[in-house]
C-alpha cells in the first residue's frame, strides 16, 4: 500500500469519528497497521480472530465511541457468526474495512477462496458494501459506510482492491 | 453453589456499573436477581461474544466499571479473548464465568469443563490474566466479587455452579433488539452522550 493510500484510510476513519480499531494483520494492508498503531488519536486492539474483533467493535458501539474492524477479506468468513447475531438479532452495527484478496490478478492459490466467497458472504448477510480501487475514493467511502451504518444500525463494508493494495 | 444465589450476592454490590450477559437460563435469573440493573444490563444471544463485547464497552468507557457475565460454553467458544485481555489489561472489566459444566439451555449435554481436566481460570492465567480464580462456595464467590469490582487489572472468577435453574421466576420477554435500545438509552442518559441520535430529517 502506498503511503498516500494509508493516509487516505486514516483521514476517512477520523472524519467518520473512529477512535478504536480492532485488527488482525494481513499482508495487503501491511503498511496500514503500524500507521494505525502510531496514530495518537486511534487506539488499536489486536485480536486473535476477526470474529472476536467484530464482537469487540459491537461493544465499542454500545459505549458511544466508534470502532472499525480492519482485516483481510478472509476475516469476513471468521466473523459471520457474531455479525449475524449482533446485526440481525440486536441491531448492533460493525463497520469493516477489508483488503480484497483473490480478485482477478491474484497470484496466490490460497487466496482464491477469499475472492470467490467475499461478495456471496456479504450478500448472504445483506451487508451493503463498496469495492474501492481508486485512492481518491477511499476517504469518502469510509465516511459513507459510517453514515449508512449509523442510520441502519447494521453492518457495512469497504473492500480495498486493485492498485490500492498491490 | 447455585448461580441464582451468586447473582443476588453480586447484584447487591452493583449500582452504576454496566453488565453484558450471555444467553440461556441465566437471562431470566439475572432479570430477577438484579431488577435495579435491568436497564444497565444488555441481555445478549451470542455464544463467544459476551466477554469481547464487554471488553469493547470497557475500552470505550474506561472510567466505568463493566461486568461480563459469561459462561463455560461461551468462553470455550472463543478462548482467544483471554489472550486479548491478557495483552490489553483493561482496568475496568470484571468477568464472571458461570461454569455449570453443561449446555443447560438445550437440556444439559456436557461442556468441555465437565471432564474435570479443563480449567478455565488456569487457561486465563496462562493467557496473561493473572487475577483469575475458581470459586466453589458463596463465600469465595463474594470475596472475588469484592476484589474484582475494585481491581485495576482484568479480573476473572469462574463460578462452579449447579446445572439447575431457579424455579418460579419471572420471564423476560423482550428480544435482543428491544434490549439494545433499553441499554443504549441507559448509557446515553448516564453518560450524557448520544449514541443513536436523530436522522438529518425526521
Amino acid at each position: 500500500m502506498k503511503q498516500s493510500s494509508v493516509d487516505a484510510v486514516i483521514r476517512g476513519l477520523k472524519r467518520a469519528g473512529v477512535s478504536i480499531v480492532c485488527y488482525l494483520p494481513d499482508s495487503l494492508f501491511k503498511q496500514l497497521y503500524p500507521a494505525l498503531d502510531a496514530d495518537p488519536d486511534i487506539r488499536t486492539i489486536r485480536v486473535t480472530n476477526e470474529g472476536e474483533g467484530a464482537a469487540i467493535c459491537g461493544g465499542v458501539f454500545l459505549s458511544g465511541k466508534r470502532a472499525a474492524l480492519i482485516m483481510e477479506n478472509s476475516g469476513l468468513r471468521a466473523s459471520v457468526e457474531p455479525l449475524a447475531r449482533m446485526g440481525l438479532g440486536a441491531g448492533i452495527p460493525v463497520v469493516m474495512l477489508m483488503s480484497y484478496r483473490g480478485e482477478l490478478g491474484e497470484n496466490n492459490w490460497w487466496a482464491i477462496p477469499h475472492g470467490i466467497t467475499m461478495e456471496p458472504v456479504l450478500n448472504a448477510l445483506r451487508i451493503p458494501y463498496r469495492i474501492v480501487r481508486e485512492e481518491d475514493a477511499i476517504e469518502q467511502s469510509i465516511v459513507d459506510a459510517y453514515n449508512w451504518s449509523y442510520n441502519a444500525y447494521y453492518h457495512s463494508a469497504i473492500a480495498l482492491g486493485g492498485e490500492i493494495v498491490r | 453453589m447455585k448461580r441464582y444465589d451468586c447473582m443476588k450476592l453480586l447484584a447487591a454490590r452493583l449500582k452504576d456499573e454496566l453488565v453484558i450477559l450471555s444467553l440461556g437460563a441465566s437471562v431470566d435469573e439475572w432479570y430477577n436477581a438484579a431488577p435495579h440493573m435491568r436497564e444497565a444490563s444488555l441481555f445478549q444471544q451470542q455464544l463467544g461474544c459476551v466477554t469481547p463485547q464487554a471488553f469493547g464497552l470497557a475500552a470505550g468507557l474506561p472510567h466505568r466499571r463493566i461486568i461480563s457475565l459469561d459462561t463455560d460454553g461461551g468462553m470455550m467458544f472463543n478462548l482467544g479473548i483471554l489472550a486479548t485481555l491478557g495483552n490489553e489489561q483493561p482496568k475496568n472489566l470484571f468477568t464472571v464465568v458461570w461454569d455449570n459444566e453443561c449446555y443447560q439451555s438445550i437440556g444439559g449435554p456436557p461442556t468441555h469443563t465437565a471432564s474435570g481436566r479443563v480449567d478455565i481460570a488456569a487457561i486465563a492465567r496462562g493467557a496473561g490474566v493473572e487475577q483469575a480464580y475458581t470459586a466453589r462456595t458463596l463465600e469465595e464467590f463474594e470475596a472475588h466479587c469484592e476484589a474484582g469490582l475494585k481491581a485495576d487489572v482484568p479480573y476473572i472468577v469462574v463460578a462452579k455452579v449447579a446445572g439447575t435453574v431457579q424455579p418460579d421466576i419471572k420471564r423476560k420477554h423482550s428480544d435482543g433488539r428491544e434490549d439494545k435500545y433499553i441499554f443504549v438509552r441507559h448509557v446515553e442518559a448516564t453518560e450524557g452522550i448520544v449514541i443513536m441520535g436523530p436522522s438529518e430529517h425526521n
